[in-house]
């Protein structure tokens, strides 16, 4: 997840950022934004929809995550319709991993 | 959410009884073998013997996998379960059958006792079938992971219907072939049908996600099945009809571990390109079953020119107690925490802190069952080549106390109460 300091919503998009570092994968023990699930956050009007993906297909976590990012969304933004889109195109790679997220796996 | 499905788990019901069954079976099995300890050193037919088979057979190693193949087929086919009453279904037909035929076997009641309990063993071999059947059928991509599940899953039928007849043979004797010939084609379609091919497929699936591996030799896969089902196919083919015969069970062997060695060398492809490079307890227990597995195979070349049943004992122990038993007890670790964690968290995750998946069991304890059960094995197999029923006992005794440890753990987690961490 990038975000542009020219993007009028920035600021929110920080804000959702910050809550979805709460949002642990319960196998991984690595957040959601480190893991590099989620791919977009985007806002409109009183919508907010996530785009994102899980580390396989099927997760056996599958439910436990999106539920989280969502439940994460509705604490910080009361009133808000949040969608969740999952998509696997393109599909998770350990490229999406940050600096912090491979940190967290033990690699280098 | 969008309209990908990532599957609903199925109901707790069609998981945790499998798993609590097995816990108990085990602990059962682990006692049985303390008290028949003496047993280890005579011939493999005693009813004990039997007795002691078939609780590590079907109370425990497919009782486990019962559960745990409910909770993953979901993931290897990317469609939710068939029916989760069917998977009941299962547990009750499984469970009685287990009870009847141990006790059958026990005291070697050849009858209606045995029967009975063979023919809801069949039943439910057939209530799993159609749950994997039905589950795969509406896969949406092939796989040879899928494969491997739907073949193992029609080996554990075809066995559970050769034991059936068996049984019958026993009270009623109909087959013309002899019975312990027959009996050792039951016992390979087993153990090379249901659980290698079982273990193969799953494993193919879970070992890459828990260590965030990947390999793109799939094919090697798809020669580990040709290779593992070819070789168990022109064993028992060649003896039923043509009798057993030592330089051809060679070439069958062979075949066999063709397919094992494709198989692990996927897993060791998928090894080497992991992201998560440490490896956990758990991961540790199942390199531990491969070396059994590995030391069963060339076992057998000594158990087809050697005179003596003791190297056949062995090769069950290192299958059964080596192999089976470790990668159930590092594997458990690995699914039931988080299928209980979702039952008691899904929903919860985001909204407050909540405790791990690896937070509902003791690690401690897992580190102590690794340990005990690498010395119950070792000192297992040695009792067993030396002919000593004092070491055996002395291992029976250990493998009590990794029981024991793993009753616990597993109590744990299913009796786990949902808390929110302050």
């Amino acid at each position: 997840m990038t975000i542009s300091l020219s993007d009028p919503f920035s600021e929110e998009k920080l804000k959702a950022q910050e809550a979805l570092y709460s949002v642990i994968d319960p196998e991984l023990f690595v957040n959601v934004i480190d893991l590099g699930l989620i791919y977009d956050v985007a806002f409109d009007g009183d919508n907010i929809v996530v785009t994102m993906t899980l580390s396989t297909p099927h997760c056996p976590m599958g439910e436990a995550i999106t539920n989280g990012v969502q439940n994460a969304l509705e604490k910080v933004f009361p009133g808000k319709e949040i969608r969740i889109d999952l998509t696997f195109d393109p599909p998770w790679g350990f490229e999406m991993l940050t600096q912090e997220g491979r940190m967290q796996l033990g690699l280098k | 959410m969008a309209d990908i499905n990532i599957g609903k788990a199925p109901p707790n019901n069609a998981v945790l009884p499998f798993y609590a069954t097995a816990t108990i079976a085990f602990w059962a099995l682990c006692l049985l073998l303390f008290f028949d300890a003496g047993n280890l050193t005579n011939h493999y037919f005693n009813p004990h013997l039997l007795a002691i088979v078939h609780t590590a057979a079907l109370g425990w190693g497919t009782m486990v996998i019962f559960g745990a193949a409910h909770q993953l087929l979901p993931v290897i086919c990317e469609r939710d379960l068939f029916s989760p009453t069917i998977a009941a279904i299962c547990w009750y037909t499984l469970t009685a059958g287990v009870a009847l035929l141990i006790v059958a076997f026990y005291n070697f009641y050849t009858g209606w006792v045995m029967i009975s309990g063979g023919t809801l063993i069949v039943l439910s071999a057939c209530a799993y079938f159609i749950n994997v059947l039905f589950t795969s059928h509406i896969c949406i991509r092939y796989s040879v992971v899928k494969l491997f599940v739907v073949t193992s899953g029609a080996w554990l039928l075809f066995t559970a219907i050769a034991g059936l007849l068996l049984a019958i043979n026993l009270r009623y004797p109909f087959f013309s072939k002899s019975h312990l010939e027959i009996l050792k084609l039951h016992a390979h379609a087993g153990l090379a049908g249901w659980f290698l091919q079982l273990i193969t497929g799953v494993s193919s699936k879970l070992v890459p996600m828990f260590l965030l591996g990947k390999s793109a030799r799939q094919k090697l896969l798809l020669y580990a099945c040709l290779f593992q089902n070819a070789g168990l196919l022109f064993f028992l083919l060649d003896g039923y009809f043509f009798g057993i015969t030592a330089a051809r069970v060679i070439i069958y062997v062979i075949l066999v571990a063709a397919g094992i060695v494709c198989w692990l060398m996927y897993l060791y492809d998928a090894f080497r390109s992991r992201v998560r490079k440490n490896i956990d307890i758990q991961m540790k227990h199942t390199f531990i079953s491969f070396l059994c597995l590995g030391a069963a195979i060339l076992l057998i070349p000594v158990i087809v020119y050697a005179a003596g049943s003791r190297w056949a004992i062995l090769y069950g122990a290192l299958l059964f107690m080596g192999w089976i038993t470790g990668i159930i007890l590092g594997k458990t670790f690995k699914t039931l925490p988080f299928i209980v964690w979702n039952a008691h968290y899904k929903t919860l995750s985001g909204k407050v802190k909540v405790p791990l998946p690896k937070q509902l069991y003791s690690e401690v304890l897992v580190k102590w069952q690794f340990r005990l059960y690498i010395a119950a094995v070792i000192l297992l197999c040695a009792g067993i080549v030396i002919n000593a029923t004092v070491i055996i006992r002395i291992a029976s005794a250990i493998w009590i106390m990794v029981s024991s440890l793993y009753v616990i753990n597993v109590m744990k987690v299913l009796l786990h109460k949902t808390k929110i961490v302050s």
